[in-house]
């Protein structure tokens, strides 16, 4: 029966090894972030609503089975979305609407990809028009459309 | 002696590790019910003409039975959450093996994804599928980088935290369970209906992936073989949007290879649709009233063009469709 009880946590530890190294990632690296007149907006940092202002309209879009619900929160010039991560709603994406906005190199939309280039260098991924720059686990997503940039997004890999 | 008490040894280690497995499994009974959908099918009387995959646009949109009560046809829902369309491909495979119905319905909502998107999906979409070849090729095609096969193979891998957290649902249903849906479609009679969506991002593409084409070919191909009608479907949902550029790729492409497309959201109106009120989720999901209202009209097209038996006329089928009914409407609140 010793035996039996063993093997049995020894099953219990071996298997225990294995998903301790998912759930090891944390901050403390660079992350991307947007800045609006002093607000600062950081990937992957807890929402509170009440230090942005009044959103114009606000948007619950829950998982399809219940896994939690993205809340998307609409500003002048750009959008930000929550969504659940440990029981908190954390910053996943924010969506600059129009060229009014820049990002902290001084890009907007309507900018050309030199402009992008030059700001933020040659070290993108490029897949189809999207061009995007990697910080950790965030990402800062420009879509160029006849050598303009059409779109900026931040977003941050959710797990 | 020795030897024999070595044996005992792996026969007892091996009962305990399969027992172990059963016990921290999610039974998917009373929380997030999406899991046990997979399994339900095996159970059932294989008869249906009509079989629907796809993602939750098809598991929560489509209702067989009203499809049944009002036209008399036949139909199962496999769908499972954000079903992927290699994993619709193999889903279609396996249900092939138990039975060959006359249409195959594909929703095309899931051609927008190229890549494998949650760990949290597959395990919904996977955990409860019976061990096949089929199984085993949508576990390699949906993994994502940070998982393991033995993730899938042995639960007590990806759930052995589950240990601390369980309940008495997994005692009273390691062996046995109730189904959660009705021929596959999960009803949900919650009212909240579309206010504000988010905004209509800009993409990096709009072109269906190879990859996802691929699939589709394969689907088509595999419904060719067996003499299937492929019929091509948009459900009504009005979030994540269904960009106009995908529409034009899925008409593009039904014309090339003659088959049918009906894009619902389009027909919304026609159907009847209110989605201030048919809706449970602000319009990802149409929730039973709507879900009813499309069903009425899409088993009439179903019933006009595809050359279906009436098996409210045949005494067998009926039989276990009434029970069926029955259960089913008094889920509803008729009975």
């Amino acid at each position: 029966m010793k035996k039996l009880i063993v093997l049995a946590l020894m099953v219990v530890l071996i298997t225990g090894c294995g998903e301790a190294k998912k759930t090891s990632e944390t901050e403390e690296n660079k992350v991307y972030s947007f800045t609006y007149n002093n607000m600062n907006f950081v990937l992957g940092s807890e929402f509170d609503k009440s230090e942005y202002g009044n959103e114009t309209s606000y948007a619950e879009v829950p998982s399809c089975a219940g896994l939690g619900v993205d809340k998307t929160y609409t500003y002048e010039h750009y959008e930000v979305t929550t969504t659940p991560s440990n029981d908190k709603d954390i910053i996943s994406n924010i969506y600059l609407t129009d060229s009014d906005v820049e990002t902290k190199e001084g890009i907007k939309i309507g900018d050309s990809l030199d402009a992008l280039t030059s700001a933020y260098g040659e070290e993108y991924e490029k897949r189809d028009n999207a061009y995007t720059y990697t910080l950790d686990n965030t990402h800062l997503e420009f879509i160029v459309e006849s050598d303009t940039i059409s779109s900026i997004t931040y977003y941050i890999d959710i797990e | 002696m020795k030897k024999f008490n070595i044996i005992l040894i792996i026969i007892c280690f091996l009962i305990l590790f399969i027992f172990l497995n059963k016990l921290v499994a999610p039974k998917y009974q009373t929380d997030l019910v999406e899991g046990h959908m997979i399994s339900e099918y095996y159970k059932e009387e294989k008869n249906h003409e009509v079989i629907f995959i796809g993602d939750c646009e098809v598991y929560a949109n489509f209702s067989p039975m009203v499809m049944y009560q009002d036209y008399g046809i036949t139909s199962y829902v496999r769908g499972t959450s954000q079903q992927l369309i290699w994993q619709s491909y193999g889903i279609l495979k396996e249900t092939l093996k138990y039975e060959i119905p006359k249409v195959v319905v594909l929703n095309v909502n899931s051609l927008r994804y190229s890549e494998p998107v949650s760990e949290a999906y597959n395990h919904l979409t996977l955990d409860k599928m019976k061990w096949s070849k089929e199984k085993l090729d949508i576990i390699k095609a949906s993994m994502l980088e940070e998982e393991s096969i033995f993730d899938y193979i042995f639960p007590i891998v990806r759930y052995h935290s589950r240990f601390s957290k369980l309940t008495k649902e997994d005692i009273n249903n390691m062996f046995t369970d109730n189904n959660v849906t009705y021929n596959g479609y999960l009803m949900n009679k919650n009212i909240k209906g579309v206010t504000t969506l988010p905004t209509k991002k800009k993409l990096a593409t709009y072109t269906f992936k190879d990859n996802v084409v691929s699939y589709l070919d394969k689907i088509k191909d595999l419904c060719k073989e067996n003499n299937i009608k492929l019929v091509l479907i948009k459900a009504p949902s009005v979030y994540p949007y269904w960009y106009d550029e995908y529409n034009n790729q899925i008409i593009e492409y039904a014309n090339k290879y003659d088959l049918d497309f009906y894009n619902l959201l389009e027909k919304a109106d026609e159907i009847g649709i209110d989605y201030s009120h048919d809706t449970y989720d602000g319009g990802l999901h149409l929730n039973l009233y709507g879900a009813e209202k499309l069903s009425t009209y899409f088993g009439d097209i179903l019933k006009n063009n595809y050359d279906l038996t009436d098996f409210r006329l045949d005494d067998n089928v009926s039989s276990i469709y009434n029970q069926k009914l029955y259960m089913y409407n008094r889920d509803k609140g008729d009975e």
